[in-house]
């Protein structure tokens, strides 16, 4: 979990300096009561009155018929959004999509990035040059990065339909936004481009936390370089993958901006995720705020069981090991 | 074959790889640069123009003025800015208190604020719609800033707390011991040693907020009050864009958290990683 490990990992430096005198006694035990309390109160605020009651707030609304054309007669109506989302006919559908998106997206951005952090991790010249023009697409915004992509796929006027032709893999362009399984591949390409460097940054840092005697004792006991990756390098890095993953499939699911940009979940619903499904309802659909806030709660149960499954599982593992 | 060569060939290919990397990285950004500066005569033929002969910031000029990107460009700036800097100021005082003074149920409240950091922006913009509505802050740029500073909250704590936990506190006890009090100690001692950490949190919470969409698309729904995602947005849901105009309000979006990282990317990699790498 990243909140137990982040914090054994940061304590552990000074833990006992942490604890020393002067802050741990103030004169008054109240006078550290209100410092303590003062410096809590802004952000504090801020999270219970933007985050946790929206929350909150959220999960009744998605129990209600609020939309704003219904502002006025507000009540309760069960599980009936739920039911209209489940029974939908698209709601497998929508489901699937997500699944292809978060599973391809995360497992290509993984390997790629890995990739990048070993080709990246012995010092060469211009290294510092060349992590600012490699790590930068994290810093920009999602939408752009879709729309500059979805003319790059264009199917008229794409430099890819070009591209192709001119390697000779195609005769005429391919609408890529047209044929249902392409488009996913399109929206999924982009997101993988889009999440390599964090990957590569994660696992370079975890790359340079590895001792290097450790190295040359698989040397000594004849390790290959594809031996020593699996002995050392994979079990040294192992932590920081599980939570990387983690963190980008909670993220990944959670992002809708590309596939906004490119298909709007079209076409006919083929790149279709949950939350392009929300932003669709709450944008389009009447503005049906109750019914998006049932896929929004839908969205956060499918992410928590999953993150317990995901600890589970990988830390039946780490026994193992 | 000699190890010489052996090692040679391995160079190479792993330059080559390198390159590849960057080439990929780099092209889809340096075409729509292309597609920006092109005449529109240029923009729509097939097989594809790759430069043109009369390149032109023609895109540019209609984007600010007829478009009134400035106008947009102007707004995203002063929510990104205000937010961003609000939300550092209160990560460095609960960061501090996080990281500085045992209490009871500290444990917990780190586990709820890794929860809560969780919790993405769009699931929350409709109550938040709603409780703004009923108190006047929609289509308000200052509604704006005060979402876009819980937006930032809890993660910029979490990040403030491990720098602060880096920094030995041995300094702010001598300086506590000659009398100062503890606002001074803070403000004299401690944030100076804290500048590379709190650039990390500024430029954080600058990047999402200068590239947060939904949120703004629907709170935000008069032109002038529009931050430029929402201008992109507004921009593809009109029929007939033109693409060298798109793609100079692309530049124009990319542009301000382009700098950002190139400048603070030292922080930014601290910032991120400072969980991932055991000390």
């Amino acid at each position: 979990m990243p909140a137990s490990k982040n914090e054994k990992g940061a304590k552990a430096p000074f833990s006992s300096s942490l604890e020393t005198r002067p802050f741990r006694s103030f004169k008054k035990k109240s006078r550290r009561f209100f410092f303590l309390l003062a410096l809590f109160i802004p952000t504090f605020s801020v999270i219970g009155f933007l985050t946790i009651y929206p929350t909150v707030r959220g999960f009744i609304l998605s129990f209600q018929n609020y939309t704003v054309f219904n502002i006025r007669r507000i009540r309760f109506i069960g599980l009936q959004n739920y039911e209209k989302v489940i029974n939908s006919g698209d709601f497998g559908l929508i489901l699937w999509n997500t699944f292809l998106w978060i599973f391809f997206s995360v497992l290509f951005q993984m390997l790629l990035g890995l990739g990048l952090a070993l080709l990246m991790r012995k010092p060469f010249k211009g290294r510092g040059i060349y992590t600012g023009f490699v790590f930068y697409p994290w810093a920009l915004s999602g939408f752009a990065i879709g729309l500059i992509w979805r003319w790059l796929f264009d199917g008229s006027f794409g430099i890819i339909n070009d591209i192709l032709i001119r390697l000779g893999f195609i005769e005429t362009g391919i609408g890529f936004f047209s044929d249902p399984t392409l488009a996913m591949l399109a929206v999924i390409i982009v997101n993988i481009w889009y999440g390599i460097p964090f990957f590569a940054i994660m696992i370079l840092a975890a790359l340079q936390g590895i001792p290097k005697d450790v190295y040359e004792s698989a040397w000594m006991d004849g390790a290959n370089p594809i031996n020593s990756f699996f002995k050392v390098t994979l079990p040294y890095i192992r932590p920081v993958l599980v939570n990387t993953i983690l963190l980008r499939v909670i993220w990944v699911m959670n992002f809708p901006d590309i596939i906004y940009a490119m298909t709007r979940g079209g076409p006919a619903k083929a790149t279709e995720i949950l939350s392009v499904y929300m932003i669709n309802i709450v944008f389009y659909e009447n503005n049906n705020f109750s019914k998006a806030s049932a896929v929004g709660v839908i969205i956060i149960s499918l992410l928590m069981v999953f993150t317990t499954f995901y600890y589970l599982i990988s830390n039946t593992k780490k026994m193992e090991m | 074959m000699s190890v010489r060569v052996k090692k040679a060939i391995s160079k190479t290919l792993k330059g080559l790889a390198l390159g590849l990397y960057l080439a990929f990285a780099l092209a889809p950004i340096l075409w729509i640069f292309i597609t920006s500066i092109k005449p529109p005569e240029d923009i729509y033929t097939f097989p594809i123009k790759y430069w043109t002969q009369k390149p032109s910031f023609e895109a540019y000029r209609y984007l600010f003025g007829f478009a009134n990107f400035s106008r947009y460009f102007r707004n995203s700036l002063f929510v990104t800015f205000f937010a961003s800097i609000v939300s550092t100021f209160f990560a460095l005082f609960s960061g501090y208190a996080l990281s500085r003074f045992p209490f009871k149920g500290k444990g917990i409240l780190m586990i709820f604020l890794f929860f809560t950091q969780m919790i993405p922006a769009y699931l929350l913009m409709i109550p938040q719609f709603q409780m703004f509505s009923s108190l006047k802050l929609t289509n308000n740029l200052f509604g704006i800033i005060i979402i876009y500073i819980g937006l930032g909250a809890t993660f910029s704590t979490i990040m403030a707390k491990g720098f602060f936990d880096r920094i030995p506190v041995s300094m702010e006890e001598a300086a506590l011991i000659d009398g100062c009090n503890r606002v001074g100690v803070l403000f004299r001692i401690t944030v100076p040693l804290l500048l590379p950490g709190l650039a990390a949190i500024f430029s954080f919470s600058f990047v999402n907020n200068w590239n947060e969409l939904f949120t703004a698309a629907l709170f935000l729904d008069s032109d002038s009050k529009m931050t430029v995602p929402v201008a992109l947005y507004s921009f593809i849901s009109k029929a007939g864009i033109q693409w060298n105009v798109l793609g100079a309000g692309i530049i124009v979006a990319l542009v301000p958290t382009m700098i950002v990282f190139f400048f603070a990317q030292k922080y930014i990699v601290a910032g991120l990683t400072q969980g991932a790498v055991k000390e």
